[in-house]
């Protein structure tokens, strides 16, 4: 192991078992840290804040140390955001994993060969040696974390803890740059605090989208009257989901090919999708929002993402039929744009109550 | 419309053929409105796809098969695509989007893509590209094929893409009802290697200074010759540009006094009636000798091993991969034509390749050439502002001239 162990992540398909099989700990390098605008030396004005504010970070050195950098082909400007990686932190080693769209069958036998890939960077960046039992020991553990999350997310939704989707959001930004074995530690703490009368007093919503890691945005959500009573993001709950498949450290199976179909059939980013389904991300927000019962659906998404800016008017169209308001807000990972949006989501909550 | 268009234009075109004003570029043109008359005949089995689909072994399953942005580049060069970009202004689809994208998305809504027989989606060169064919398949009630191309040429991600075509030949099968003829393919790919090897000679002459061609006689060549390929017409119109910039180079017949400057296109060209090509050539004596994807990045198919052959091409394609890759690609093609300047058109609202505007700038600086970037929508000419364009052209030619002496 080298001068630190952490290894950077930028997306929400990063294989983190995988990571911290090898013995490292996987950091999520967030954009919402303030440090000057430098990407545009290199990145178009076009391309989303996601990766120019990492990139400014990097340019800035406002990182913690790391023992690498993990970019997944996720979409055009995170590819963009490795390219000009290269050459503004040449200090840093990096991977650059290929991520299919679909979840077929020779996708995920080509995304097992990935992070088969993968495991051997690490192995030679310093880790330990990756075995079977490991990636199943780092699977389950992630697994109890996402378990973890999920009833911390069922208690905060039902409205069951003060100042709740705050703290639900500052504990997810935690072990997101946190082992999992710490992190479940932490969010059984949580867990075990005595809670508050449910308040059930804002108006129930569904959010959607990409990056929000501040929690000072839901913070804004609940002082405008919102209360966020199921999500999809992938600063949120698409960061850590259950991995099926035989975890149990046995000999038995492909460990990694499990680890591969768990994380391209989990929840997704609108960048994936299943060709013979077309349109299936807009009936899954429908079907969520409905399950939930909520009064209306909150979509936030980082300026100039493509794969959401094409889905959008799908996801707008079937909202409308089926009878659900829609408030849609764009935002550059700071702040400064979720403020400007306080306004609109006080309307929309007013216009909904 | 879009029929009556392309009819109109097949006829003169043929006219002006039968009449003896025949030309490489108007033979050309001549099958694009063969090409748009099929895809709008409401008789042929249509595919919507991706850039880097294998059009040649769709034109060997008897289907009719196009890349989406060449309708927004039609529209765009009928100067009506405002109309249709306003149609996705109304649904929600962000002005932040490539223009491309949104003319086609536009064009659906307005009930004027045909419908497809089936769509294959390729995740290069855009992730945006894929996206608006997933909303096609949605609208249309019909499948998508996804091809996923790796991200370089190794042995195994060859062997995965090849069997991704082989899994596509029998979704195209399975839909159509039409089996894939190995011979068929045979010869069908027999005509691609032979209108490869001719396109290689043309950019080759194409090298020679001066160059045998104008600023628009190449212009979206080679990505839309990528749409004939398997076809005899795409041998015989690259025979055409073969022969003239032969004759042209022969016989003397550029002026030398007419190519003061050489100079590389980066990506696609400005998609509606501009002035921008012709201001080069009339008031600054500069040549575009080379666009970027006017270029064979890919070897013969072999005819035993044709998937593979044909999965090598898709990912040899300089938009795939890191970029790097484009980078080296950029700085070869500028070495080899020799050129004192770049123009880059950065095309609002394209990730991948306008994403990367400050990367190329840099890479091809490393080798003494200097980069124009143009910031500009190739398709919306509402948004086209003539007067800081011809500003920012007469810096750079002073410039570039500045250099030169």
């Amino acid at each position: 192991m080298g001068k630190s162990n952490f290894i950077g992540f930028a997306c929400a398909y990063t294989p983190l078992a995988l990571v911290h099989a090898a013995g490292f700990t996987p950091c999520r390098v967030l954009p919402n840290v303030d440090c000057p605008d430098q990407a545009a030396q290199l990145l178009h004005d076009n391309l989303c804040p996601h990766v120019k504010r990492i990139l400014d970070r990097a340019m800035s050195g406002n990182l913690p140390e790391l023992e690498g950098m993990i970019f997944m082909n996720s979409c055009d400007a995170m590819r963009r955001l490795y390219d000009a990686w290269q050459i503004v932190r040449p200090d840093v080693k990096t991977i650059f994993v290929d991520l299919p769209v679909t979840a077929s069958e020779s996708a995920v036998a080509f995304f097992r060969d990935e992070l088969q890939r993968v495991a051997g960077i690490l192995e030679t960046w310093g880790g330990t040696a990756i075995t079977r039992e490991k990636v199943a020991d780092s699977i389950q553990q992630y697994n109890q974390l996402a378990e973890s999350f999920g009833r911390l997310r069922h208690t905060v939704q039902n409205g069951g803890v003060a100042n709740g989707p705050v703290m639900l959001q500052e504990a997810c930004n935690m072990a997101s740059c946190e082992v999992p074995e710490k992190a479940v530690g932490y969010l059984e703490t949580l867990l075990a605090k005595p809670g508050i009368q449910p308040q059930e007093d804002g108006v129930p919503i569904y959010l959607f989208g990409n990056i929000l890691p501040e929690p000072e945005a839901f913070s804004l959500f609940e002082a405008c009257g919102a209360r966020v009573i199921g999500e999809d993001l992938c600063t949120g709950s698409r960061l850590f989901k259950k991995i099926a498949g035989d975890t149990s450290g046995g000999t038995c199976g492909d460990i990694l090919l499990d680890l591969a179909e768990g994380i391209l059939s989990g929840q997704p980013c609108a960048r994936t999708f299943d060709g013979s389904q077309p349109g299936r991300l807009a009936r899954d927000i429908v079907a969520e929002a409905r399950s939930r019962n909520v009064r209306g659906v909150i979509g936030y998404t980082v300026k100039f993402c493509d794969p959401y800016i094409a889905r959008l008017p799908g996801i707008r169209e079937a909202l409308k039929k089926e009878g659900i308001p829609f408030l849609f807000l764009e935002g550059d990972c700071t702040m400064r744009s979720v403020e400007q949006q306080k306004t609109r989501i006080e309307a929309f909550i007013e216009m909904l109550r | 419309m879009m029929m009556e268009y392309f009819a109109n234009l097949e006829a003169g075109l043929q006219a002006a053929i039968n009449n003896g004003n025949a030309s490489p570029r108007k033979l050309y043109a001549l099958e694009i409105a063969r090409l748009g008359k099929r895809l709008y005949s409401g008789q042929d089995k249509v595919a919507w796809c991706g850039i880097t689909a294998p059009f040649d072994l769709l034109n060997a399953m008897g289907v009719t098969s196009c890349f989406v942005e060449f309708i927004g580049a039609m529209l765009a060069s009928t100067g009506t695509v405002g109309t249709f970009l306003e149609e996705t202004d109304h649904i929600g689809y962000s002005s932040d989007a490539c223009s491309y994208h949104r003319a086609v998305s536009g064009a659906a809504i307005k009930g004027l893509m045909p419908e497809p027989a089936l769509l294959i989606g390729t995740t290069n060169p855009c992730s945006g590209g894929l996206a608006v064919l997933e909303n096609l398949a949605d609208q249309f009630h019909k499948k998508l094929f996804v091809l996923h191309i790796p991200q370089d040429e190794s042995r195994e991600n060859v062997a995965y893409l090849a069997g991704q075509m082989r899994d596509m030949a029998g979704f195209v099968s399975d839909l159509t009802g039409v089996s894939l003829d190995p011979e068929r393919l045979k010869d069908v790919i027999g005509h691609t290697n032979e209108a490869r090897a001719i396109m290689a000679e043309v950019y080759d002459l194409a090298k020679t200074a001066p160059s045998p061609l104008t600023n628009k006689e190449l212009s979206n060549f080679g990505i839309v010759m990528a749409l004939f390929l398997g076809t005899e017409a795409s041998v015989t119109i690259a025979e055409a540009y073969r022969d003239e910039f032969s004759r042209r180079i022969t016989e003397n017949s550029v002026d030398a006094k007419n190519e003061k400057f050489r100079l590389l296109w980066i990506q696609n060209r400005i998609q509606f009636k501009n002035p921008i090509e012709k201001l080069l050539s009339d008031s600054y004596q500069a040549t575009i000798v080379i666009d970027e994807l006017n270029d064979i990045t890919w070897e013969p198919i072999d005819t035993d091993n044709i998937f593979e052959g044909l999965a090598r091409r898709s990912i040899s394609i300089p938009f795939n991969g890191t970029i790097q890759n484009r980078v080296k690609h950029l700085q070869k093609l500028a070495l080899e034509y020799n050129v004192d300047g770049a123009i880059n058109p950065c095309n609002w609202g394209c990730r991948q390749g306008t994403g990367a505007r400050g990367l190329i700038d840099e890479g091809l600086r490393a080798v003494g050439v200097p980069v124009l970037n143009l910031e500009v929508d190739c398709i919306d000419s509402r948004k086209f502002t003539e007067g800081q364009f011809r500003t920012r052209i007469e810096a750079f030619v002073e410039m570039m001239d500045s250099k030169k002496a």
